[in-house]
This record gives C-alpha cells, structure tokens and sequence, in this order.
C-alpha cells in the first residue's frame, strides 16, 4: 500500500492552516479498506457464484444461514 | 514519509483499526447469538422443508414443477450443515469487519473531517462525547441498514426463497438497503436544521419522526416480496424476531466497543470538555 501512495500523495500543504487534518494517505488506505469492505459485503450477500466458482454457488451456500438471518435474499 | 510537522494529523488509521476490531468483536457477538439461539430454528424449517417437497415429490411426479425448491437438497451436497453453521459465525465476523471500516468513516465525517486532508472545522481528538457519537451512530445504523428494510422485507427462515426470484429479490432488498440509509440521513439532517432554527426537542424530534414514517412510506412502494412463504407461523415469528435481535447485538456492540478506549482515556486524563486543547 504505502510505496504505491507515497508516491502520489501531496505534502499536506493545507496541515499548517489547521489545528487537525488528515493526510492524504490516511484517507486513501480508508477509502482503500471500504473498498475491500464493500466486495466482501457482496461476496457474502449477494454473490451467487459468479465469484468463486462457475460450478456451484459455494459463496452462497457457505454463507447461507447468514443470509437468511440478515435478511438477505436467498434462494 | 516525512513525520508530521507540528499540528499533528487527526488520527485516522488508529481510528480505523478500532473500526476493524469493533466490527469483528460484534460480528462474533452476534454470530454466536444466533449461531446458540437462531440456529435450531432454522435446521428445524430446513426439516419441515425437507418434509414439504418430499410430499410434493410424492403428489406431483417429481421434477417440472419445483424448479426452485431444491434448496434442502441442493444445499446439502454442497456444504453439510455444520459447515453451514460455521459460515454464519464467519459471515457475521466478515459483514461486521465490513461495517467496521464504514462506521469508520462515518464516525470520522461525523467529527467534522472531509476528504481532501482539511476538517471543516478543529477536530479534537476527545471531546469527551465519544460515547454518545458511537451510540448514535450505531443506532442510526441499526435503523437504516437492519431495522428499516426488515420492515419492508422481513428475514425469511430457509425454505422460503424461489430460486428463480433471487435476482429481482437482491434488487429489491438493495433498493431497500439505500432507501433505508438516504432516509436516516435525512431524519438527522431534518433534526440538525430544525436545531439551527432554533426550535426546541420537539419540533425537533417531531421532524425526524416524520421523515422516519416518510421514509417507511417510500419503502412500502417497492413491489412485495414475490415468493410464499409456507412456514408455520411461530416459528416464522421467532426467527424474524432472532433475525432482528442478532443485528441488535452486531450494532450494540460495534459502537459500545468502538468508544470503549475514549471511555478510558477520558477516566484516566483529567475532565476536559473544552475542544482541541491538548497539542
């Protein structure tokens, strides 16, 4: 993560302004992690094979009984 | 990676690795509150399945017409169900990892940070109400994401569920997903703009309220929910109601867990309610 985002990020001209910010990196390893949060919510959820396996829904069926209890579609 | 010049940069990361362990705590919390009580619950609707579409089997001559009843069946060949029953636990941890990361930043927009490295006003690192964001922010969750689509589209045992619907099904229940979290915000907002006004906890409250029952109306315009559901009415009953309690658990924990470090900070630093005053 970090050799890729050092490279990218802009010294943090506005942190002098301002009794608290945030670095750049910090909100992109964050946005970074929802993104892996929100493929995982869909692997568990809402995947039905096209994921793992094209020869049975193995996603669906391991997380079955968790979808039926969050109340999520299932088959 | 220079270290900071002097005014330290809000501490985001530390911030979202108490998102990721608040999550996976109440993740494993519910998991097992439902994996202890909701459980039995369903391997008794999957044998009243079973139960079903033998005798459907037995009636009409096996095949054409259940095309989507295969679930018991189907399921079983796959993963037994004590895998099954270890994938709840792990769907859970997974889903409240996941949640984790979006209380994170939800919590982190609450205090005032935006994207593009500046607050919008000083972010101090403990105002001393910590606590109360956390809980509210759970409860607002609880209410948009479990509370509010469950209404519209309350969790079914298995069993029930057409094969054949699952992706009108999935698009309804997202739809009911955003419907739900577009309306929790609007309820905050009507409750934060009413206070600009000036106007007092009633009328305050009265607004939220009104855009929470705006918000239920809105839901119950989407289509119902297609497929029958042909489970014996208690049992119906106590897994809907086990359904909501184990997201009770997830979100009750996520935000007590999340704010339980501030609560000691705040024991163990003298009581200091003025903001950002510690460099």
């Amino acid at each position: 993560m970090s050799p890729h985002t050092v490279g990218t990020t802009v010294a943090p001209e506005s942190a002098a302004a301002h009794p608290a910010t945030v670095r750049t990196r910090d909100w992109l390893i964050v946005a970074a992690a929802a993104i892996v949060a929100l493929i995982a919510l869909y692997a568990v959820f809402v995947d039905n094979g096209d994921l793992v396996s094209a020869t049975g829904s193995y996603l669906h069926e391991f997380s079955h009984d968790g979808r039926h209890l969050f109340g999520a579609p299932c088959h | 990676m220079s270290v900071s010049a002097q005014p330290t940069p809000y501490p985001l990361l530390p911030l979202l690795g108490r998102g990721l362990a608040a999550g996976g705590i109440a993740g494993l919390a519910s998991g097992l509150f439902s994996l202890l009580l909701a459980e039995p619950l369903m391997d008794r609707a999957i044998r009243l399945e079973e139960k079903r579409s033998a005798a459907e089997a037995a009636t009409a001559h096996a095949g054409a017409s259940h095309s989507g009843h295969s679930h018991a069946a189907e399921a079983e060949e796959l993963f037994s169900r004590g895998t099954q029953h270890l994938g709840l636990v792990v769907t859970a941890v997974v889903a409240g990892l996941a949640i984790g990361v979006f209380f994170t930043l939800a919590y982190a927009l609450s205090r005032g940070l935006r994207p593009g490295g500046s607050p919008n006003r000083s972010a101090p690192r403990d105002d001393g109400r910590d606590w109360q964001r956390s809980m509210g922010l759970a409860g607002a969750g609880f209410l948009a994401l479990s509370l509010l689509p469950a209404l519209r589209y309350p969790a079914n045992p298995p069993g029930v569920g057409d094969g054949g619907t699952v992706t009108e099904r999935q698009g309804l229940w997202l739809a009911a997903l955003v419907i739900g979290v577009l309306g929790t915000v609007l309820a905050h907002q009507v409750h934060q703009r009413l206070g600009q006004a000036g106007h007092g906890l009633p009328v305050r409250q009265s607004g939220a309220a009104a855009a929470v029952v705006a918000t239920l109306a809105a839901l119950f315009l989407l289509p119902d929910n297609p497929d029958a559901v042909p489970v014996p009415a208690t049992l119906l009953w106590d897994f809907r109601m086990l359904s909501l309690g184990g997201q009770v658990v997830l979100w009750g924990v996520l935000g007590a867990v999340f704010a339980a470090p501030s609560l000691r900070r705040q024991r163990s630093a003298p009581r200091e309610r003025s903001a950002s005053s510690t460099p």
